[in-house]
């Protein structure tokens, strides 16, 4: 079953252990328990006791209500369960409108059947613990090691493995292990000179050298952040066209903040702070802001509802493991979750809005920018939604921000006072120098037009033509149009220049000044700004109408096409001119104006935010906080082992019952918080293991039954598990093995469409609600909406990708040509293929097969008239060698990308 | 050519332990590996629910308008309409309609302030209707070809959803509201359901131009919490291209890449052979040899060189107004006679709202439209009947709602949630019976009510298939979601 899907609002699990052991009970073990258990006990069991009723064990539904039995053993038909669950009265009915389907027939069977029987159930039956024991909502404490040396991991595995009666697989070998090791933390396999080194490495640190310097390489940022944006939902900008319906553009930036951060090592919990808040935590660091794409993503255009969902949803799912998305319509069916909880935790993003932010170099941002939060509204109301109908919102009783209560941990917000390049970013040094350099390159244009048609410049004409105001609409005299257009336009660009640097002067004092500075400053300092604008404007609007008027005289010396168009014509342009003419009489008026009214240059946000993102994010990485390092944890362990250990990894709630290796997932959570939340060094525990270090197969088949009787499922971590690779790692190896990989880091999401010509690494092409790469879907890549886990699908679609994709055929071409250079003889070429392909040399069985295949497909394309072509499209994209024994060979590398060792992790 | 020889013998029952779903090469999908084979009473469980009655039925040819077709101007004939047109509906003696309690089944995404409002003005009916066939069902004039058959047909007038808005068309095909999310198509459950027939063909196929983003897009023939591998696969009728990375570049012979898959196969068998534990390599040999006939065959369907001309003028492959969806329908045809379980074929997507969206000038757009869509619809019909294929075939015609009896822009009709029109036939179903009403104006269904998923669930009825029995842990369904199977019209 794919998690990468929408979740259901949701999840039923019947509790497990339920098969009968004793057949007296077997009526209500299998039949009424799981019953009562899906209708009744969220209501009726160990999180709430409506009416002081529980029925989660037979002694517990005799024990009845807080008013009366529930049960009459002597008129069973009577009963009142059976009433509740029959009756038509909606007030009286069970499970309550809104909270469950109404009981079938047969179903109610079941419960009266067992009524009459006398109620018989297990008198050791044991109830459902008290949520707040739940093992994921107890405190980490770190847990004592188990006897023994060597990696903690391994203590505690061997524990258990001791205490099974199995014999874990021994270390792979060494040409596993690099592969293994390349692709888990780089993603990319060792080429044969590295395997070379590693086999040649004989000292005792050499693993442990090659696991330092993977970690340490800049491409394992790019694969593990691929990782985290499962988690965190990356998605790039969706829309028809160029609409933007989701996410938010120029979101890459987020991309790449997760790359360098998990490059330098970013404590986890910084960079969870980063996403939640970095506005809040840094609010003038532009490289912190890019984090907040992680909430700037969930922007949907439709409907502020479902952005906000997804907001609490994710953020719960994400970083707590906790289902709050249950909440919405009614209180969570298993964990102590009130549907209150949900709208508190809603009203702390209630405020928060997105903004693009200039980047130095690029005004326009439609082009380049950060997307970013902001607290835009910090009064808006947060109400439940009745039964999560958001057209009956509980108007009466608004609720606050706050974290679920069943994690008791303080919770406080303090507002944030934001410095003013925050509230009001045109401060910005760039965005200054940028605006002023443009409008003092438009004056100097306007400088040489004048130049070019006075001859030269008279400034003392320039400065008449500012100061001399005429009283009413006129032009000047004695001039050519030319020349008056040239005047004013110098008149305007100058202005245009002074007002922009007066505006900037007084905008400058009015954000940096502090309550000490002397308020006259400002008032001078808008003054000048206001002036300096009314006598740009004035220019602009004399300018407009020399224009106007100058268009209008024209109009009735063009020619037209006929009278009609040439009335209309007339028509408009006098309009316009009248128009100017007001305008000029406005602006003219204006100028006698003494106010201190000017526009800023730039806009103004909100100079408070309201800190409950920071808050809640402090509250999620508070080291008490029983979820975070766990989830974190499980993530990371997943990941390299190709299961958790937590197995629904983004529920940690009730439903998720205490894991077989809790005290390892406890020491390495406590590991992960003591070691300034470092996933590296989780990473370099997890890699170093034994566990970690395991064969995968073994051919040794009594060991290998022996284990396998015991633990099928390798539960206990007694060999490495067989893993497909994810499909971005398998489309950027087709690229890296034939040498062709461009490896740039960083920039802009390339087009989805070009993943078969532009040969960059698959996690910067855009990745968005359809618009994804079919190559990759097709391989299970995420779904931009939610991926806490990935599928490893075996579908014959991906076959036929690796079989016909021009890609495919274009690198194995370049792979064996490479190859071919340096080779002389097939046996030679076909170990070097394997040796990049495979990090392995080819048996003698595979060496067989593989030198026949060259000599008969050198033969079979020596001679291609007795062939035949598939019918497609007259375009052929790649060009096939016309050598035979090039292309023999070039059909040998292709098999090798299509081996299912090249996409499998052994 | 000689294909190369994928049935090579291997003692694999060392390895295969617990044996795979997947032995007959359809694809064993996501976690199903990293659980199915973990949890074995789940797999066999899976594979236990199929047929808890006797199927009726083998596949479905499933066709969908896209916009919302007119359900007045179509299957449900009201004359009210013409009798009162130019009035306000409070002027006719069926104002109630604007006070029934059905008007709150309504849910919308997000406000539109052009569409998806109750329409005042009676609009009268833009085309005539006559009773057809022994049954005498009253099928509007612009179904000349479908009319002949209407003693074969199963109309469902009744028809009622929540969207008031094209995510309707989503819904339509998962039960769940566009706001509610993404959830496994009916396409999808069926062929979750059901083994497969052929071991050549995808199980689960989409023609025409899908769904568009706003309403829902791909989602509405996907298998989501299910697995990719139950996913309708996209087929265009193109014997060139017909599925992504169907063929190889033209450059590469056939005889070339027989010889790699052939050297392939041998590879991974002895890799196989050398990891007697590793369960996902059988799987994918698999899947490379259905993919490999899938190159051959899935061509082969979209190619008609086999059939008449005769044929192929009956499904309007000479004209051009009915060439695309002729084409389809002849597919569809081809694929079911092949096994394919379940053929969902998208007509009038413009990656907008759809081209039924007759907001105005609905007289000459439905006309048009039907035009399109008659002929071939009329034909398959026929045709599955000659071949014997018609008892084994649910037919499915629907769309997403029907259009409100007020008239939009003076020559249009809005979107109408509250009542409208599907038919279904063959398969074992009832034939020339119109099941369920609306009220005089169309408006609201108000006899024999159905939700979208009660067809959803008469189809996997009769394929003998118990939706409640198919429930995967974990996933509780909503009963919304599954429907009742509409009885009246199962024979």
């Amino acid at each position: 079953m794919r998690d990468c899907s929408l979740s259901l609002c949701c999840l039923f699990l019947f509790t497990a252990n339920l098969a009968a052991e004793e057949k007296p009970f077997a009526h209500y073990l299998d039949h009424v328990k799981p019953l009562l258990t899906e209708k009744c006990i969220g209501c009726h069991g160990p999180v709430k006791q409506e009416s002081g009723l529980r029925l989660d064990t037979g002694k517990f539904i005799k024990v009845g209500s807080d008013f009366n039995a529930v049960v009459n053993l002597k008129k069973p038909d009577e009963s009142e369960i059976l009433k509740r669950v029959t009756t038509t009265h909606a007030e009286e009915r069970m499970p309550p409108e809104g909270e469950g389907e109404r009981l079938k027939p047969g179903q109610i069977k079941i419960l009266s059947d067992w009524i009459a029987a006398g109620m018989p159930a297990p008198d050791d039956e044991v109830a459902l613990e008290d949520p707040r024991d739940h093992w994921a909502y107890q405190t980490i404490v770190r847990p004592d090691l188990p006897g023994g040396s060597g990696n903690p991991i391994d203590r505690f595995l061997t524990a258990k493995h001791q205490a099974a009666d199995l014999t874990p697989y021994p270390r792979a070998e060494k040409s596993i292990l690099l592969r293994r090791a390349y692709l888990d933390i780089i993603g990319l396999n060792p080429n044969p000179r590295e395997l070379k080194d590693f086999l040649a490495d004989e000292s005792p640190d050499a693993y442990g050298q090659l696991i330092d310097k993977l970690l340490n390489d800049p491409r394992h940022g790019e694969r593990w952040a691929r990782h985290w944006m499962d988690v965190w939902r990356y998605s790039d900008w969706s829309g028809y066209k160029n609409a933007l319906r989701g996410s938010q553009r120029h979101i890459w930036h987020w991309r790449d903040w997760i790359v360098e951060s998990l490059n330098h090592d970013k404590g986890y919990d910084r960079m969870v702070v980063e996403m939640l808040a970095g506005d809040e935590l840094a609010p003038g660091d532009p490289q912190t802001l890019r984090a907040t794409g992680f909430l700037t993503r969930n922007f949907h255009n439709s409907n502020r509802n479902i952005w906000l969902d997804a907001t609490v949803e994710h953020t719960a799912k994400a970083f707590l493991g906790m289902t709050v998305n249950c909440a919405r319509c009614h209180d969570h069916k298993f964990d102590p979750i009130p549907q209150t909880d949900y709208y508190e935790l809603r009203a702390i993003f209630e405020p928060y809005h997105v903004r693009t932010e200039r980047l130095p170099g690029q005004p326009n941002l439609s082009t380049d920018g950060i997307s970013r939060v902001y607290d835009q509204k910090p009064d808006e109301p947060t109400f439940v939604y009745i039964r999560g109908n958001e057209k009956e919102p509980d108007k009466e009783n608004p609720v606050s921000p706050n974290v679920p209560d069943v994690i008791e941990l303080p919770f406080s917000v303090t507002q944030i006072d934001l410095p003013p390049i925050a509230f009001f970013p045109a401060l910005a040094e760039h965005i200054q120098q940028e605006d002023l350099d443009r409008a003092k390159s438009a004056l100097k244009i306007a400088e040489q037009t004048y130049q070019k048609t006075f001859a030269d410049i008279d400034e003392n004409n320039i400065a008449a033509a500012i100061e001399n105001i005429p009283s009413a609409p006129s032009l000047p005299e004695n001039l050519t149009e030319g020349q008056i257009r040239a005047e004013y336009q110098v008149v305007s660009a100058r202005l245009a220049l002074s007002s922009l640097q007066a505006r900037w002067k007084a905008d400058h004092n009015k954000h940096n000044r502090t309550e000490q500075d002397d308020s006259s400053k400002w008032a001078d300092l808008s003054k000048i700004a206001a002036n300096n604008e009314r006598q740009y404007n004035f220019a602009v609007a004399r300018q407009e109408l020399f224009e106007k008027r100058t268009a209008y005289e024209k109009t009735f010396t063009t020619k037209h096409k006929d009278a009609a168009t040439r009335q209309s014509s007339i028509e408009k342009a006098s309009k316009e001119w009248q128009a100017a003419v007001k305008k000029w009489e406005q602006t003219h008026t204006a100028l006698n104006k003494t106010d201190h009214k000017y526009t800023s240059v730039g806009k103004e946000y909100p100079k408070q935010s309201t800190g409950r993102r920071l808050a809640l994010a402090r509250w999620i990485t508070h080291p008490k906080n029983p979820l975070t390092a766990r989830v974190a944890v499980n993530h990371i362990w997943l990941r390299h082992f190709g299961t958790p250990l937590v197995e629904n990894v983004f529920d940690f709630g009730l439903r998720s019952s205490r894991p077989e290796h809790a005290e390892l997932l406890d020491w390495l959570s406590a590991e992960l918080m003591e070691h300034n939340w470092s996933m590296r060094h989780i990473h370099q525990l997890i890699l170093t293991s034994d566990a970690w270090q395991r064969q995968s197969s073994s051919n040794d088949a009594e060991l290998m039954s022996h284990n396998l009787s015991i633990d099928a499922d390798n539960k206990l971590y007694w060999k490495a598990n067989i893993q497909r690779l994810e499909a971005e790692i398998i489309r950027d190896n087709v690229m890296y093995v034939a040498g062709k990989l461009d490896l740039t880091q960083g920039g802009p999401d390339i087009d989805y469409v070009k993943g078969e010509e532009v040969l960059r690494r698959s996690l910067y092409f855009r990745h968005a609600y359809e618009k994804q790469m079919t190559m990759l879907t097709l391989f299970d890549a995420a779904s931009p909406n939610e991926c806490y886990r990935r599928s490893e699908s075996i579908l014959p679609q991906q076959a036929l990708v690796l079989a016909n994709s021009d890609l495919a055929i274009r690198m194995s071409i370049e792979l064996a040509k490479q190859l071919d250079a340096q080779m002389v003889n097939d046996e030679e070429f076909l170990t070097f293929l394997f040796l990049h392909t495979l990090t392995r040399k080819p048996t003698h069985q595979e060496t067989d097969a593989c030198l026949k295949f060259l000599i008969a497909q050198e033969q079979r394309l020596s001679d291609t008239s007795q062939l035949t072509s598939f019918e497609t499209e007259a375009v052929k994209k790649t060009v096939l060698p016309d050598d035979p024994k090039l292309r023999a060979r070039a059909n040998l590398a292709h098999v090798l990308m299509n081996h299912n060792d090249f996409i499998t992790v052994r | 050519m000689t294909l190369p020889d994928f049935h090579h013998q291997t003692d694999a029952t060392q390895w295969s332990r617990r044996g795979f779903m997947s032995s007959l090469g359809q694809g064993l999908g996501g976690l199903a590996l990293a659980s199915m084979l973990h949890q074995e009473s789940l797999a066999q469980s899976i594979e236990q629910q199929v047929s808890h009655f006797a199927p009726k039925a083998k596949s479905v040819i499933w066709m969908f308008m896209i916009g919302g077709a007119s359900h007045m101007e179509s299957f449900d004939p009201k004359p009210a309409l013409n009798e009162h047109a130019g009035k306000k509906i409070t002027e006719t003696p069926y104002g109630d309609v604007l006070k029934s309690p059905y008007l709150a089944n309504e849910r919308v995404v997000a406000f539109d302030p052009n569409n998806g409002f109750i329409r005042q003005e009676v609009y009268p009916l833009q085309v005539g209707f006559k009773k057809r066939g022994e049954s005498g069902l009253e099928i509007s004039d612009w179904w000349p070809h479908l009319s002949e058959s209407a003693d074969d047909l199963a109309v469902v007038r009744s028809m009622w959803t929540e969207d008031s808005n094209h995510g309707a068309q989503l819904q339509f095909h998962t039960g769940r509201h566009r706001v509610d999310g993404f959830f496994p198509t009916i396409g999808a459950w069926a062929n979750y359901g059901l083994g497969s027939l052929n071991e050549n063909l995808p199980q689960f196929v989409v023609m025409g131009q899908p769904v568009a983003d706003c309403c829902g897009g791909m989602e509405a023939h996907r298998a989501n919490y299910l697995g990719p591998q139950y996913d309708g696969v996209p087929l265009k009728i193109d014997p060139k291209n017909p599925l992504p990375y169907a063929k190889p570049n033209g450059g590469v012979y056939r005889e070339e890449q027989a010889a790699q898959f052939e050297l392939l196969h041998k590879l991974n068998r002895i890799t196989a052979d050398s990891h007697p534990d590793d369960e996902a390599i059988q799987a994918r040999i698999n899947a490379y040899e259905l993919a490999f006939r899938m190159q051959t065959a899935v061509p082969e369907v979209v190619k008609f060189d086999g059939e008449t001309k005769e044929m192929q003028e009956a499904y309007g492959l000479h004209q051009n107004e009915t060439k695309t969806f002729g084409q389809q329908l002849l597919t569809a045809r081809r694929l079911v006679e092949r096994g394919v379980r379940f053929v969902q074929i998208y007509h009038g997507s413009n990656g907008g709202a759809g081209q039924w969206d007759a907001h105005a000038n609905l007289k000459n757009g439905h006309a048009k439209l039907c035009k399109q869509v008659d002929q071939p619809i009329g034909t398959l019909i026929k045709d599955l009947k000659q071949r014997g294929l018609f008892e084994e075939t649910v037919v499915v015609w629907a769309t997403e709602f029907g259009r409100t009896p007020g008239s939009q822009k003076s020559t249009g009709r809005d979107h109408h949630p509250y009542g409208f029109s599907i038919w279904m036939a063959g398969g074992g179903l009832k034939g020339g019976v119109a099941h369920g009403a609306t009220d005089e104006l169309g408006f609201h269904a108000v006899e024999n009510r159905h939700y979208v998923t009660d067809v959803h669930a008469t189809v996997l009825h009769q394929l003998g298939l118990d939706p409640h029995k198919m429930a995967i842990p974990g996933r509780k369904r909503l009963e919304k979601e599954i429907g009742t199977p509409i009885h009246d019209i199962i024979a």
